[in-house]
Parts: C-alpha cells; sequence; structure tokens
C-alpha cells in the first residue's frame, strides 16, 4: 500500500529548515535552525495540471513555535485545518458547513510521519535517507530534495526550496509529482521569531 | 406500542421512497420529450469542485475534484487531489476507462468505475430511451430513462429550478439521488450524491469554477497525458 504522503507537513518541513539557511553547507544549515523559534507566513499555494487550464491557486496561513508546533492552514478556495502540538496531529476539513477532524487515512498518514518531520526539525535535513539532498547557491540559495529509491514512486519526483540569499527568507517550494504535475507555493510575510500563541497550535 | 407506529410509518415511508415511485402522466404526455428536465452540460466543460466526502455516515474529509466533460462524445477526463494538491486519483473514459493515476485508497477498478459512471450520471443526459415523462407525487417533472440492462434513471425538476437525478436498479431499488442546485447560471453549483452500495457514502459537491472548453477535448486530453 502507497502511503498519502501529506504535502503540507513536508511544506513546513522544507520551511523550517530552509529559513536560516545563510551558508552553502547543510552543517551550517543545521547550526542555525537552532535559532528558529517562531515562524509565520502567509502562503499562495498554486496547483498546475494538464487537465487544468490554469494553475488552481489556494491560499493560507502558517505558523510554527519550537520545539514541535505547527498550523498549516488554508483559508480558500477549501478550509483545512492541520495541528501539531505537543505530539498530537489533527486535521480538520470544512464539512456541512463546520470544521469536522478528519479520520480517514491520510490525518493517520500525517501522524505516522510525525516523527520524520521531529528528524528535520532537529536540523537532520540531509540525513533523512529517504531523501538526497543537494544545496546550490545562485542568485538564490536552492535546496533540491529527490526520493531515494522507490519510496515515493509515481508519488514524488523532486522538491525545491528557494531561500533569499539576502534576507534568507523562504522564497518558494515546487514540488514535482511528474513532468506534467507541480505544485508551487510562495511564502509572503515571513516572520521569524516574532510571538505566537500557543492558542493558534490548538484552537481551529 | 402507541410509540412505535410513528417509527414503523417513517421506516414505511423511507423505504418506499427507495422504490421506483409512480410517475402520473396524461396519454399525451407520457412521451413527451420536450416536457423532459435537461439540466446537463450542452458543451464541453471544465468544472472545478470542493468535495465534502462521507463514507458510510462519517466525514471523509475534503478534497477537490477536477472534471472536463464533452457531451457530444460522452467523454469524461477528471481528477481527484488533496487540498495540499496532491494528485490521488486520474482517469478517463471515452469508449474506454483509462486509469492516469490512483493511489490507495483510490486504487481499485470498481472505484474507478463507480467514479466515471457517476459523474456521467451527474453531467451527461441518460443514456436510455424514454419509457415515461409526467409529475411526480409532490407535483415536479419527470422523466424517465430505461437503459439497456433495464436500470431506469428519473431526471426530475421542480418549481424552483432545482433538478434530482435519480438511478434505479434492475430491481427497482435507488442506487444513486443526485440533488443539483443552480446559482449563478450553473447547474452544477452544488452537486449532492448519495450513494447507495455495500458501504454508503455521499459526497457535496461546490463549484469553485467552471469554463468552457474549445477544441476537441478526447484528442487535447489524451495527448495531454502521454
Amino acid at each position: 500500500m502507497k502511503k498519502i504522503f501529506p504535502f503540507g507537513l513536508l511544506l513546513i518541513l522544507m520551511l523550517l529548515m530552509s529559513s536560516p539557511a545563510a551558508a552553502d553547507d547543510f552543517a551550517r544549515l543545521r547550526d542555525e535552525s537552532a535559532n528558529i523559534k517562531t515562524i509565520r507566513a502567509r502562503f499562495i499555494q498554486k496547483k498546475f495540471m494538464k487537465i487544468l487550464s490554469r494553475p488552481l491557486v489556494s491560499d493560507g496561513k502558517f505558523y510554527y513555535a519550537a520545539p514541535a508546533s505547527f498550523r498549516w492552514e488554508y483559508v480558500a478556495p477549501v478550509k483545512s485545518i492541520a495541528l501539531a502540538y505537543k505530539g498530537e496531529v489533527k486535521k480538520y476539513s470544512q464539512s456541512g458547513g463546520k470544521m469536522v477532524e478528519d479520520q480517514t487515512g491520510g490525518a493517520r498518514a500525517m501522524k505516522i510521519v510525525l516523527n520524520d518531520v521531529l528528524a528535520w526539525m532537529s536540523g537532520h535535513f540531509d540525513q533523512n535517507p529517504a531523501f538526497a539532498a543537494t544545496l546550490r547557491e545562485g542568485t538564490y540559495t536552492e535546496i533540491t530534495l529527490k526520493p531515494v529509491g522507490d519510496n515515493f514512486a509515481g508519488l514524488l519526483e523532486k522538491i525545491e526550496i528557494i531561500v533569499a540569499r539576502k534576507d534568507r527568507t523562504i522564497k518558494s517550494i515546487k514540488i514535482t509529482e511528474n513532468k506534467n504535475d507541480y505544485t508551487l507555493i510562495e511564502f509572503k510575510d515571513v516572520e521569524v521569531n516574532q510571538p505566537v500563541s500557543d492558542s493558534v497550535f490548538q484552537v481551529i | 406500542m402507541k410509540k412505535l407506529i410513528p417509527l414503523l410509518l417513517a421506516a414505511l415511508l423511507t423505504v418506499s421512497c427507495l422504490r421506483l415511485p409512480e410517475i402520473i402522466s396524461s396519454s399525451q404526455s407520457a412521451k413527451n420529450t420536450a416536457v423532459c428536465p435537461a439540466p446537463f452540460t450542452k458543451e464541453k466543460y471544465r468544472f472545478v469542485h470542493a468535495i465534502e466526502a462521507s463514507i458510510a455516515g462519517e466525514a471523509g474529509g475534503a478534497l477537490i475534484g477536477v472534471t472536463i466533460v464533452d457531451p457530444t462524445l460522452r467523454f469524461v477526463s477528471c481528477a481527484i487531489m488533496t487540498v495540499e494538491g496532491l494528485v490521488l486519483f486520474q482517469a478517463e473514459s471515452g469508449k474506454s476507462l483509462r486509469v492516469i493515476k490512483a493511489l490507495h485508497p483510490f486504487d481499485s477498478e470498481e472505484f474507478a468505475v463507480n467514479l466515471i459512471a457517476d459523474i456521467k450520471l451527474i453531467f451527461f443526459a441518460p443514456a436510455g430511451e424514454l419509457e415515461k415523462a409526467g409529475k411526480t407525487e409532490a407535483g415536479a417533472t419527470v422523466c424517465r430513462y430505461r437503459q439497456q440492462d433495464g436500470r431506469r434513471v428519473d431526471v426530475i425538476s421542480d418549481s424552483r429550478g432545482n433538478s434530482e437525478i435519480n438511478l434505479y436498479s434492475s430491481w427497482k431499488n435507488l442506487k444513486r439521488r443526485i440533488l443539483l442546485t443552480p446559482s449563478g447560471g450553473s447547474s452544477y453549483q452544488r452537486i449532492e450524491l448519495q450513494a447507495r452500495e455495500t458501504v454508503n457514502y455521499s459526497l457535496i459537491m461546490t463549484l469553485i469554477e467552471a469554463q468552457p472548453i474549445e477544441g476537441d477535448t478526447a484528442q487535447d486530453e489524451s495527448k495531454s497525458q502521454e
């Protein structure tokens, strides 16, 4: 059975790990990740597919607090919220006009992947055996993750993270499923180490 | 015993609603296709819907559905993805069904066949011949189509412009009930589908965008996936 990998979690991991990137090597990236206490940002997600004549655009909000709290929230066109707090992961979706906890396999898969999440949050960005990571410096810092073996065969081809060299804020994440389909997430108004209330990770 | 009577009545009413109902018609209206409701799309269209799924009465999470329909060729191309953008299922069906991508739990052949059948039921006029036209007990206009395999499709339209498409098995049991609530010029603003299978499920689909398509859809879509 193929596991449905929760892209939201993946994106959060990427953001956490690449925001502090100020060097051209992963060791320094790891060291600097320890300085990140909180992140809050908006995001615009564009889904590109051949079946769509124009990208499907979603927008949302993201919050993180060290060591393991996060909120990944889609505001439109479909409301959905993923929360992680004190080791518990929950996903909520709109149903019948109200937000209802998602008890399906997708939500359960998020919990399974949480161990990976925690490993990456502690700075082990290039040490996850599921991905081969490369870092390239140019106008931007570009990190590319490619699945190793057939862990994500038919599901994920690569992930590209673009970080601004000047202020080290994340610019975008591109998740390529195959040659026809990819998801581009652009971050706006990224704020690092600003106060984030605990309730953000508990209240939908 | 008195307390049981309303429950028994309710149960009887429920059962009767799940069986092929009578159509009230005069000899003049019985085969008159001109009176038949036709909420179906008449041209090639692309629809994007938010989907609220419920399986066996439990909320099944939010999904996004993309559907391309070509009523002339009875061609369907569709994709189901998570809110995060992960494509779970993609297929197309013209003369035959072609599954392009299917992740668990959307990877059974039965799922693909049923999904395409549901889409065709929602978007295309029934393929069978008109069996009877008339009124429902509630006074709505109804046309019944009999398909080659003995199944019936009732297409109903009420005075408020809402439409209902009901599929009955050859044993006259209700299999699908589809409610279309039009708004903003589209019949497909809100689609509610109730399916009666071994495991019942329901879908509420809310339109995100609708767009007419020009060109040869079937050919274009097949090429795009090569």
